[in-house]
C-alpha cells in the first residue's frame, strides 16, 4: 500500500478533504466546559472551536484576542482571526492580556498554537532558521506559544505541512518545548508521551509509509490506529458555520 | 493651549532613536497615517514595540527607520503572508528582532505602567528565548518559591494610538477591540492620538467609565478620519484589500515613497469643521 498520491487531497469535491479531517480532529480534542483560546492566523482552529460548540461541547468557553467570550460572529473574516467580529454577540469581555493571565494561574484548558519545525523531543521552533541574531530565515515568532505551552492544560498544535523540513531530527531554535498534548498534521496525529512524540493515529487518507517518508525522525507507536473520519453531522455543521471554506485557507494559498 | 495639532506637528514630537509603541493588532486599527508620516519625516533608529504587528512594522522596516522590534509576532495573517521587509531587515542584520512571547511584551509594559524595572513572568521557563535575549533573566524568588523568569520593563518614549473618538481635551474612546492600547497609554511617557471623530467634552461626562484614555495622559490630538487605513477601524471601515495588495508589491524604498505620496492629501487634510 504505497500508492503515491498527491500529498494532500483537498479539492472542493474530494470525498474526504484533509482540511475537514483536520478541523474535525481538532474539534474532537475539545471537551465540554473547557476554556479554549485561539490567536492570530488561526482560521482552522477557530472554526474547529465553533464546530465543537455546535456539535459536542455546547458549554465550551471560546476565548480570543479581541476578548469576546463565546462570540457569534455574523460572518467569518477572510483575512483575520483577531478582528472585531469576535466581539459580536459575545456574552462578556476578557481580552488577550487576561487570557494569558488565566493560563498562568492554571485555568486555561486548551490553546491552539502552531510552529514551523518540530522534533522527536517535542521541541517547537516558530522563531528562526539559522542564527538568532542574523538568521537565514526570520519567521513571524511564536506569539503566545512560549508562555502558553508550558502553562495551558492541553496545548494543541496544528500544522498544515507535513514533510521532512517540518518534522526534523533537531529544531534550529527552541521557541518552547514539552507539554504538547497533540500535534495534528495533514497526515496524522502525534501525541507527546514520556518526553517524546509518538504516532497517535494516521488519517485514513494517508498510510504509515507516507507518514514515515515525510517525517525526519523515527516513528514510535504501540499500534496503528486510524483517525475517525468526519461524520455527516460534522460536515453538515461545518458547511453551515463556514460556508466560504475559510478552514482550508492554508491549503489554497 | 490646545493639544489639537496637524499630523506633521504630532509626529515632529518623535525623535530619532525613540522607543515607539504602536497601537492596534495585526491589520486592525494600526495607526497607519502616523506610520506614513514617520516615513515622510525620515525618522531613524526607531525602536518599535507591539504585541503583534504587520503592515505598520513592515513599512517602517522598508523605510529604513527601524533599529529594533520587540514583539511576539510580526506577520500578516494567513491570507497576506509574511512581513517581507521586517524579515529582510533582520536577516541582513540591519534590524534587531527582539522576539518575545506576546505576554512578555504585555508584562514589560505592565512594569512600565507600574514604574518598576522588571516584571516576573510565569510560563517562559524553558527554551532558547531565555538564552539569547538579555531582557529575560531567571532569578530565585526571594520568598522561596524557586526560579522565576523576569522581563525588563519596556518604557515607550511615545505611544501612537488611533482611536474612534476623542474630545478636544484628549479624552479618548475606542469602539471595538481595544487590544493593548489602554496599557500602552499608561506605559508610555507621551501619547499621540489620531482619531476618527472629535466629540464634545460634554459627551464623555455622560459616561466617564467609557473613556479609555484620560486627557491628561495625552500629548497631542490629530483629528484624522481614515487614520488607520488601509487597516480596519471598527465602526468606520474594514481593511482596504486593494491598497494592502498594492503595498505587498512594493519592494524598494523609491516605490514606497510613491505609495506614501498617494496618501499625502488624505493624511494632511485639516477639517476646519471640527
Amino acid at each position: 500500500m504505497s500508492e503515491k498520491k498527491n500529498q494532500y487531497t483537498n479539492g472542493r469535491n474530494a470525498e474526504n478533504r484533509i482540511s475537514d479531517i483536520m478541523t474535525c480532529t481538532l474539534a474532537r480534542l475539545i471537551e465540554d466546559q473547557e476554556t479554549v483560546f485561539h490567536g492570530v492566523s488561526s482560521h482552522m482552529p477557530m472554526i474547529a472551536m465553533m464546530l465543537a460548540k455546535a456539535v459536542h461541547a455546547p458549554n465550551m468557553i471560546h476565548l480570543n484576542i479581541p476578548g469576546g467570550i463565546n462570540p457569534k460572529p455574523p460572518k467569518i473574516s477572510t483575512y483575520s482571526s483577531a478582528g472585531e467580529e469576535l466581539l459580536k454577540g459575545a456574552s462578556a469581555f476578557l481580552p488577550l492580556a487576561e487570557v494569558f493571565d488565566l493560563s498562568m494561574r492554571g485555568r486555561l484548558d486548551v490553546a491552539f498554537l502552531s510552529g514551523i519545525q518540530f522534533d522527536l523531543q517535542g521541541n517547537i521552533n516558530a522563531s528562526v532558521i539559522g542564527n538568532y541574531y542574523k538568521p537565514k530565515v526570520r519567521m513571524p515568532g511564536g506569539a503566545g506559544s512560549a508562555v502558553l505551552i508550558p502553562t495551558v492544560k492541553k496545548a494543541i498544535i496544528w500544522r498544515t505541512k507535513h514533510d521532512k523540513r517540518t518534522f526534523v531530527p533537531k529544531v534550529d531554535f527552541v521557541t518552547t518545548r514539552g507539554n504538547v498534548y497533540k500535534i495534528v498534521t495533514p497526515l496524522c496525529v502525534f501525541a507527546y508521551k514520556n518526553g517524546m512524540l509518538v504516532l497517535d493515529s494516521i488519517h485514513p487518507t494517508s498510510n504509515l509509509e507516507e507518514v514515515k517518508e515525510n517525517t525526519g525522525f523515527e516513528l514510535y507507536y504501540d499500534e496503528i490506529r486510524y483517525t475517525p473520519l468526519p461524520t455527516k453531522e460534522e460536515l453538515a455543521t461545518l458547511k453551515k458555520i463556514d460556508p466560504m471554506d475559510q478552514r482550508s485557507q492554508e491549503f489554497t494559498l | 493651549m490646545s493639544k489639537i495639532v496637524s499630523l506633521e506637528e504630532a509626529i515632529g514630537m518623535i525623535s530619532d532613536g525613540d522607543l515607539v509603541a504602536l497601537g492596534g493588532n495585526v491589520l486592525h486599527r494600526a495607526p497607519m497615517a502616523a506610520v506614513r508620516e514617520l516615513v515622510r519625516q525620515k525618522k531613524k533608529n526607531l525602536k518599535l514595540v507591539k504585541t503583534a504587528g504587520a503592515m505598520d512594522v513592515d513599512m517602517l522596516c522598508l523605510a529604513g527607520s527601524v533599529a529594533s522590534v520587540d514583539a511576539g509576532f510580526i506577520s500578516y495573517e494567513t491570507q497576506y503572508g509574511l512581513a517581507q521587509h521586517y524579515r529582510k531587515g533582520v536577516q541582513s542584520g540591519t534590524i534587531k528582532g527582539n522576539e518575545h512571547a506576546c505576554y512578555t511584551v504585555i508584562c514589560a509594559l505592565r512594569a512600565a505602567q507600574m514604574g518598576v524595572p522588571f516584571m516576573p513572568v510565569k510560563g517562559l521557563s524553558t527554551g532558547d528565548l531565555l538564552q539569547v535575549n538579555d531582557y529575560f533573566q531567571v532569578i530565585q524568588d526571594p520568598f522561596g518559591s524557586g526560579a522565576i523568569t523576569i522581563v525588563k520593563a519596556l518604557v515607550p518614549d511615545v505611544a501612537i494610538l488611533h482611536v474612534s473618538e476623542v474630545d478636544e481635551k484628549g479624552n479618548a474612546r475606542i469602539n471595538g477591540p481595544i487590544f493593548e492600547d489602554v496599557l500602552l497609554s499608561r506605559a508610555a511617557k507621551k501619547v499621540i492620538i489620531t482619531a476618527e471623530t472629535i466629540v464634545p467634552v460634554m459627551k464623555n461626562t455622560f459616561n466617564p467609565q467609557g473613556v479609555h484614555i484620560p486627557d491628561f495622559l495625552v500629548s497631542a490630538i490629530v483629528p484624522l478620519r481614515g487614520g488607520a487605513r488601509p487597516t480596519s477601524c471598527e465602526g468606520y471601515y474594514d481593511i482596504d484589500h486593494a491598497d494592502i495588495t498594492a503595498f505587498r508589491k512594493v519592494k524598494e524604498k523609491i516605490e514606497l515613497d510613491a505609495y506614501i505620496a498617494s496618501y499625502d492629501k488624505k493624511d494632511h487634510f485639516i477639517n476646519k469643521g471640527w
